[in-house]
């Protein structure tokens, strides 16, 4: 009887530690709500994009995260979506690309969005044959949207040919806007990656060289504005899925606007001279906005 | 520090030196039938020739090094011609079944590979010296981060799989401008503290040089 009553009491404890964990982990896991904070765009015939970066986990918050794009998407009508790379964490079987990318995005596929991918350290570089990426079987390519001219690279391996590639690219580009986006950031705040120095040093001279306006990258589970840098403006937007609470060093010196509580994803706008950015969490809250005038910095 | 560092600028310049003397060489259809062999041979007398006076060492590493991933380059051409042709597709099995495919089709055709068969152990020590000296040229912190990346605990062999379930940690830019030139089928990567060499279509690892990278205390 003894041996019963401890048995039971033991029982009874587990239930409550367990009662106790489910409650921390709802806490930590926002209330989606059915409103968005994005406000429309203001240009007519301006190119409008999501930013998605670190988003391949097909977990809720990635789901989450895809449902207040959709939401977004109704005040803010982008036509295509850029991924920083992570676009698949883990295993990269068929059903992984159903359950990390078709599901959680399946509104803007079905709406016949187009995706423009990055490589991220997670992805296997053969994604690059993969349709939805939009990648036409390469690892680093380039394509154009009215005045803007898109700069995908590859910062995994960043070899003579992508370095080569990229310098001819840039310099025969007389597009308005000169935007590049991959992986890794040369500046950050993150006390887990940091600045990617040594990418940096090839890469930014040619940046700065070419009159690149804006950088937006991933690898950071968070989302971080940088002071701009030589003129350049710096987005990190790597926590559309995975987050690292916290992870923003307060005082690097770098920052303009950190967020690292909640998932976030951003949509951009480009009206001739100016481009408006919003950024906007798992909940839909608009956590950061503001505009960027070209050959001014934010 | 400075004669790490004069060392380091010393290889890099000679390296870069081999580099443009390879451009003025012939097609590599014409370099890979002259290096004839499927599986790579024994070093060629590149040792005795290295030791020469007069022969750069560090030009033969490289020049035997082309040599190897010439061959390495005809098995893979063998074996994609051998797989279905990859397009773009929305089907992401037919992404992994050619890559599959291919990987089990060089595996085949390499059966005897064996470590060593592409990094030459006799050249082994130069690139060694162009890692170590990289890794050990930079400010600590940055050492410290680069190594923490690294993929860790996990044992990787030649003639396997990358493991589909590791990142492809970042290759550091500045150290890979110091490595001969790979063509866009290989790609350099570490894991833990090798160096390897991975068929970037297949990803299948084609070779393995151990203990590259020093331990960097934490």
């Amino acid at each position: 009887m003894k041996k019963l009553n401890v048995r039971f009491i033991a029982f009874l404890w587990t239930l409550l530690a367990l009662a106790a964990a489910v409650q921390a982990i709802t806490a930590q896991q926002p209330a989606i709500s059915a409103n968005t904070d994005v406000q429309p765009p203001v240009g007519k015939d301006s190119v409008k994009f999501l930013v998605i970066g670190d988003s391949g986990t097909g977990d809720r918050a990635q789901n989450e995260t895809g449902a207040q794009m959709w939401r977004a998407h109704a005040v803010f009508p982008y036509e295509f979506a850029i991924m920083l790379g992570d676009n698949l964490y883990g295993a990269e079987r068929p059903q992984d690309f159903a359950n990390k990318f078709e599901r959680p995005y399946k509104p803007m596929l079905d709406a016949n969005i187009p995706f423009y991918a990055a490589l991220g350290n997670h992805d296997d570089p053969n994604q690059r044959y993969y349709k939805y990426f939009g990648m036409g079987g390469k690892r680093f390519y380039t394509f154009q949207k009215k005045d803007v001219r898109f700069f995908v690279l590859d910062s995994n391996y960043m070899d003579k040919d992508q370095q080569r590639w990229l310098e001819e690219e840039l310099s025969k580009s007389n597009s308005k806007w000169k935007i590049a986006y991959f992986h890794h950031p040369i500046y950050s705040s993150g006390g887990r990656h940091g600045s990617e120095i040594d990418l940096r040093t090839i890469v930014e001279p040619l940046f700065i060289k070419y009159g690149l306006n804006v950088v937006f990258a991933g690898h950071e589970h968070f989302y971080e504005r940088l002071k701009p840098q030589h003129g350049i403006n710096y987005f990190t937007a790597g926590g559309s899925a995975k987050l690292r609470g916290g992870d923003i060093i307060v005082n690097s010196g770098l920052t303009a606007k950190g967020f690292d509580t909640e998932q976030s994803f951003m949509v951009v706008e480009i009206d001739g001279d100016v481009l408006r950015f919003q950024t906007i969490s798992r909940r839909g809250k608009r956590v950061d906005s503001g505009e960027i005038r070209r050959g001014q910095t934010s | 520090m400075l004669k790490l560092h004069s060392a380091s600028i010393a290889l890099v310049v000679l390296f870069a030196a081999c580099g443009k003397a390879d451009t003025a060489e012939p097609p590599a259809k014409t370099a890979v039938s002259a290096a004839a062999p499927v599986t790579p041979a024994a070093p060629a007398p590149a040792v005795a020739a290295s030791t020469e006076q007069g022969v750069n060492p560090v030009g033969a590493a490289v020049l035997e090094f082309k040599k190897r991933i010439d061959a390495y380059l005809k098995i893979h051409n063998d074996a994609e011609g051998k797989v279905p042709n990859l397009k773009k597709t929305d089907d992401p099995k037919e992404i992994s079944d050619r890559e599959k495919a291919l990987g089990e089709m060089i595996m085949t055709l390499r059966a005897g590979a064996k470590p060593g068969d592409i990094f030459a152990p006799e050249y082994q020590p130069y690139f060694i010296k162009i890692v170590q000296d990289d890794i050990k040229a930079r400010p600590v912190a940055d050492r410290k981060a680069l190594v923490a990346e690294l993929p860790k605990n996990v044992k990787v062999d030649i003639n396997t799989v990358y493991p589909t379930t590791l990142p492809l940690e970042t290759f550091p830019p500045a150290l890979l401008r110091k490595l001969p030139d790979l063509p866009p089928e290989l790609e350099y990567r570490i894991v833990g503290r090798s160096l390897i060499l991975r068929d970037v279509k297949a990803n299948l690892i084609v070779d393995v040089l151990r203990d590259v990278v020093p331990t960097i205390p934490s």
